[in-house]
């Protein structure tokens, strides 16, 4: 499907490509050079994680009026993988595929859009957004992400793009339905183990499973994405429109999870215990499987616009019911089953600028497991394979202003979890010239060890960044 | 004696108008006679365009620091005028075109007739790839980090201040520095004073000269709280001729910041009036049609 998809979209591009190339014509790009160095961790006090180069070129050409098509290759080389031997032996081989593009990774956009006063179609390969939360991905599940850097990269490139068709038909000026079907798959992926972002859980297996291999078991994985067929497409809808000044949303998304949940398949028990494992020396046959499930949600933001105690606030939220996902459970540390449960998700958001220029916006959200526990276990972090709450309560704060004619742009983003489990991001950019960019970061986490952001307690990052436009 | 007739008519029918609220598509210009208030609600109505049933335009911002190092935005801006539709006086949408970081970041702004209102503002933010609602910026931010402030471009309104009507006198001329030019040198303006309502705001007055001819705001003196001068902007308006009529235009601004020596030029071109913009494209969905 995904190539029948690409075929049409050459097919109709072609097709409609029958004028010369000229003012229709525009594009725009980047090359950036990035630094993640390691503050402090287990082995050393600073590390390079990353030295990062990215190609990123966008083009588009108006074919007429309505037909537009739109192209976006992106390439990263990341040299810290090429040194790791001289530079510091951390390095582990699983990382080596996050040194440089791989497979279609290279392609961020290619699609073809036709625009209407009340019919919008978009055909090929893109991100879909839903949701008005910041930073937390409740309602915004229609792409899957790449977390190799946790949640830290902006929003659009920690998405993956996928190929699909987006209908958008609106039979009045400020209602629209969105209709889509997503014929491509990919899996949500996370740093391999050792990476400076991998999880905790990651780590976990990686580590336990070096041990069972030392001692004559084995532990193997075998991974189930959802067959490459018509009828394993997503499918999703979303009605936007307004009562008055409130907009809202209503969303329904069905479809295989992009999130891989692990199962244990077999056990061969060849011996007893090892020492220090816990577990029988044997040959282990895990798998991991998306699952089909439902997600069903709405938004909504209303800013307050007329004089009052509330005027210049604006107030979003988001609700999402996931059907069916997997959970984890066990004990702290310790996955033992995985059973799919209903989980529930909110988040509210408040933004108003103070003193001029300075913007807040404070976010509150839960995270609602429906069954605590299953068979006696409880539910588990599926990054940390930590325990959970029944409710998990969140709390951010973004503070963002600018300085000397906004050519500095200094911002912090506090992110807060009711088990004292969070993270602070500061990141300051500034304008040498038009098209010259530097940005400074600093990424600050805290929390217990098996909290998201606590597992990366020992893992604060300086990032440095050098952007020249084109 | 026909015509005579016909001009005291329009005559009439143009003051008459001032007592209440101007008409949407209609294009005033002040006439001798007037008060301060008539001639600032004219002011505003061409300010805003209210003249013309949609416009759009290609702006370019230049930044310029007192040792002449320059910064430079490019945006394109469409307008719809609403008339007071839904209680709504205009819808706008600006999108940066340049530079390459900001290029795509598009603000759909919709403003109400009710003065009382703030506007009603979504971002397309490129870094998210998603709209995001924004609350609207205070008035006195400075505009896109220019030295303009978010109510001197786009939120001050008639009600904002106070009036009074210095008197009638020839523009000594600005010298706009962009291009070293002397502009409107001897033009007639009435000149008017302009105290803000809101306690303790960023100036205390401002003096306005209003171009007889267009009805437009050539320059402006703002004061601080001691009276002292700190910031001057000049606006350069012209008639643009669409064969049947004529709209007063702005093609450049510049506005100097005395206590910096810092400098902001807005240079307008492109400008379109009347074509037919459709409403569907001051809407969410079209915000979201954002590629970059």
């Amino acid at each position: 499907m995904k190539k029948a998809l690409f075929l049409a979209l050459l097919f109709l591009g072609g097709n409609l490509w029958a004028k010369p190339i000229n003012e229709n014509l525009e594009y725009a790009g980047y090359l950036k050079t990035e630094f993640w160095l390691k503050n402090y961790n287990d082995e050393s006090h600073l590390s390079l994680s990353s030295f990062k180069n990215t190609f990123d070129l966008e083009v588009e050409y108006k074919l007429s009026e309505n037909w537009t098509f739109f192209f976006h290759p992106r390439f990263f080389y990341d040299f810290a993988y090429g040194l790791r031997e001289d530079f510091n032996s951390n390095f582990d081989r699983n990382q080596f595929k996050m040194g440089h593009t791989q497979r279609t990774e290279w392609l961020r956009d290619c699609y073809l859009d036709f625009t209407s006063d009340k019919l919008d179609i978009r055909i090929g390969k893109q991100q879909v957004v839903w949701g008005q939360a910041d930073g937390l991905p409740f309602l915004d599940r229609v792409m899957p992400f790449d977390l190799t850097y946790y949640w830290l990269p902006d929003f659009a490139d920690i998405r993956i793009p996928l190929w699909m068709i987006k209908v958008e038909y609106s039979p009045e000026i400020n209602s629209t339905l969105q209709f889509l079907l997503i014929p491509d798959f990919e899996a949500s992926r996370s740093a391999p183990a050792n990476a400076p972002f991998s999880f905790k859980g990651v780590n976990s297996f990686h580590r336990v499973k070096k041990i069972m291999e030392a001692n004559g078991g084995s532990m193997s994985t075998t991974i189930y994405r959802p067959p490459k067929e018509f009828k394993n497409s997503r499918v999703g809808l979303r009605w936007r429109s307004m009562i008055g000044e409130l907009e809202y949303t209503l969303n329904w998304l069905y479809g295989y999870s992009t999130s891989a949940y692990t199962y244990l398949d077999q056990t061969i028990i060849t011996g007893g215990p090892i020492p220090g494992l816990g577990m029988p020396k044997g040959n282990y046959y895990y798998s991991r499987r998306h699952k089909l499930m439902h997600l069903i949600g709405f938004s909504f933001n209303k800013s307050f616009v007329n004089p009052g105690l509330f005027e210049g606030w604006t107030l979003r939220g988001e609700f999402a019911y996931f059907h069916n996902e997997p959970a984890y459970y066990g004990t702290d540390g310790n996955r033992k089953r995985t059973e799919r449960t209903d989980k529930y998700t909110y988040v509210l958001g408040f933004d108003k600028t103070f003193f001029t220029n300075w913007v807040f916006s404070l976010q509150f959200a839960q995270f609602i497991h429906d069954k605590k526990t299953f068979g006696g276990y409880q539910v588990l972090n599926s990054y940390t394979y930590g325990l959970l709450d029944k409710v998990e309560n969140y709390l951010t704060l973004k503070v963002s202003t600018d300085f000397m004619h906004e050519r500095l742009k200094p911002e912090v983003l506090i992110v807060y979890n009711d088990d004292n489990d969070g993270r602070i991001s500061f990141k300051a950019k500034y304008e040498l010239r038009d098209n010259l960019w530097f940005t400074l970061g600093y990424h600050h986490f805290w929390g217990p060890l098996r909290g998201s952001n606590g597992q990366f307690r020992n893992n604060d990052h300086l990032v440095l960044e050098a952007k020249y436009t084109f | 004696m026909r015509w005579l007739f016909i001009f005291a008519g329009c005559l009439l029918l143009n003051l008459g108008v001032f007592a209440e609220k101007l008409e949407y598509h209609k294009v005033y210009t002040p006439q001798e006679g007037m008060s301060a208030e008539e001639i600032m609600k004219i002011m505003y109505h061409n300010k805003y365009s209210l003249f013309a049933r949609d416009y759009q335009q290609t702006g370019e911002v230049l930044y310029v620091d007192p040792s002449g190092f320059t910064r430079k935005r490019v945006w394109k801006r469409q307008r719809i005028v609403k008339a007071g539709q839904e209680g709504i006086s205009y819808k706008d949408l600006v999108v940066m075109t340049y530079p390459t970081e900001l290029k795509g970041l598009a603000v759909l702004t919709w403003t109400y007739e009710d003065p009382q209102k703030d506007q009603n503002v979504w971002l397309w933010i490129p870094s998210l790839k998603k709209v995001r609602k924004i609350s609207a910026s205070e008035d006195d931010d400075a505009f896109m980090g220019s030295d303009f402030t978010v109510e001197e471009v786009s939120t001050r309104r008639f009600e904002d201040e106070s009036y009074k009507l210095i008197g009638s006198k020839n523009f000594p001329g600005y010298k706009f520095e962009h291009t070293g030019e002397v502009k409107f040198k001897d033009k007639p303006c009435f000149v008017v004073e302009c105290t803000p309502l809101k306690p303790h705001w960023y100036y205390s007055k401002r003096i306005v000269w209003i171009d007889k001819d267009t009805g437009g705001n050539i320059f402006e003196e703002y004061y601080d709280k001691n009276g002292k001068l700190f910031k001057t902007l000049f606006r350069e308006w012209v008639w643009t001729d669409l064969g049947d009529k004529k709209y007063p235009t702005q093609i450049s601004l510049e506005c100097k910041d005395l206590r910096t020596n810092h400098r902001t030029v807005i240079l307008m071109k492109d400008t379109e009036y009347d074509q037919g913009l459709s409403e569907y494209d001051f809407t969410v969905k079209a915000l979201m049609r954002s590629r970059w």
